[in-house]
């Protein structure tokens, strides 16, 4: 099998190579991941996290434009690992450059917490509270710290590992989101005169 | 004016009527209507509503059993028909919308998923609607042919037959005395 013609035919716009990225984010602490596969992954201290990410959204030679996702990892049970036990990791697209980048953060169990970057991409609340919802990693400074997937009276954070995956919980009532939805309504100019409770029909 | 009472007529055999009367019981006649005019309320959430809308399209054709008014207001149907997987978090939507239709109601859980939880065996999903609401038929299937929902309804509209008025009457929390209210 040959490679498909569209992948040599493409140009990197003005796109970074591997060692300029590393060179790049190399002030902030940020070495190449062992476990690195694929593009390219960098640890950075937790310390320098959003300073990095700063600079990567807004150097006018990184231009990471858009916050892909952010992904929890629970490192416990996992073979010959005596690192922290979670991970956050950050993955970065320029759009713009046509380069991608992860940054990931390792995060004591003791400590589970990291600056929020809700401000810097509008993504990142969601991404956020899906890591908070699933993981328990704190992000301060985050506006809305709920629960995304999961509902409102689930207790724990059921991907992380020693958490029993068939453990169920029931839930009585719904979350009527009134919060949201009176902040979205003043957001856009609207005046909530009562925004306190469900109107059940 | 003295009163005359009307003289005692002989009974006619209904024999002898021919066509002019049946005779038949209240729940008969309350069934053979219930049975034939099912309302449906798709609770899709899945593939099985996929395969719902074929079995309402013109192939199979849903309407050959009369229960082809799909409603999308719980208070407009009778039927409720679960198509596809139930999370925790929609538990109590599917639970409102049960309790928001009136009374005759019949529930048809739809696939491995509505039936079970089906292949997601883990902390979010509904292991079975059965735990939330009362079903009256089950359908296997992942997801089931569009046969599988005719012979649903079909099954149903059986059971529907043999059901009393009595019997309804008592599942309810309490029953309705024509009058008694304010």
């Amino acid at each position: 099998m040959s490679a498909p013609s569209h992948a040599a035919a493409a140009p990197l716009a003005a796109g970074l190579t591997r060692d300029e990225l590393i060179a790049a984010l190399a002030p902030f602490g940020a070495s190449v991941d062992p476990a690195d596969r694929w593009d390219l992954t960098l640890l950075v201290p937790r310390a320098q996290l959003r300073a990095a990410l700063t600079h990567l959204r807004d150097d006018a030679r990184l231009r990471c434009d858009t916050l892909l996702d952010i992904v929890g990892i629970d490192y416990l049970s996992y073979p010959n690992w005596t690192g922290p036990r979670f991970a956050v990791v950050y993955l970065l697209k320029s759009t713009a450059c046509r380069h991608r980048v992860r940054l990931k953060v390792l995060v004591e169990e003791d400590d589970a917490a990291l600056p929020s970057v809700h401000d810097l991409w509008l993504i990142a609340d969601w991404h956020e509270r899906e890591t908070w919802d699933q993981y328990g990693i704190v992000f301060q400074g985050h506006p809305n710290l709920k629960r995304l997937l999961n509902h409102h009276e689930f207790t724990g954070h059921p991907l992380r590992k020693d958490y029993p995956c068939q453990k169920r919980q029931k839930l009585s009532a719904n979350d009527p989101m009134l919060d949201q939805l009176t902040a979205r309504l003043r957001q856009r100019g609207w005046t909530v005169l009562d925004g306190t409770a469900e109107v059940r029909p | 004016m003295a009163y005359t009472p009307v003289p005692a007529q002989p009974r006619v055999p209904e024999v002898n009527l021919g066509d002019a009367f049946v005779t038949t019981t209240v729940d008969a006649v309350v069934n053979w209507g219930r049975r034939n005019s099912l309302w449906p309320f798709p609770f899709g959430t899945a593939c099985c509503a996929i395969e719902f809308m074929g079995v309402v399209s013109s192939v199979f054709d849903v309407s050959r059993f009369g229960a082809e008014l799909v409603r999308f207001s719980p208070r407009q149907a009778d039927l409720l028909i679960i198509a596809g997987t139930v999370t925790y978090k929609q538990a109590p939507v599917l639970r409102r919308i049960y309790d928001q239709m009136c009374e005759p109601k019949w529930v048809i859980s739809a696939g491995a998923c509505a039936t079970s939880g089906g292949f997601y065996d883990c902390y979010c999903t509904v292991p079975g609607i059965d735990e939330i609401i009362p079903v009256d038929i089950y359908i296997a299937g992942c997801p089931p042919r569009p046969e599988a929902f005719l012979e649903a309804i079909v099954q149903l509209q059986g059971k529907i037959g043999q059901e009393r008025l009595r019997d309804r009457r008592a599942v309810g929390a309490a029953p309705v005395v024509a009058g008694a209210g304010a």
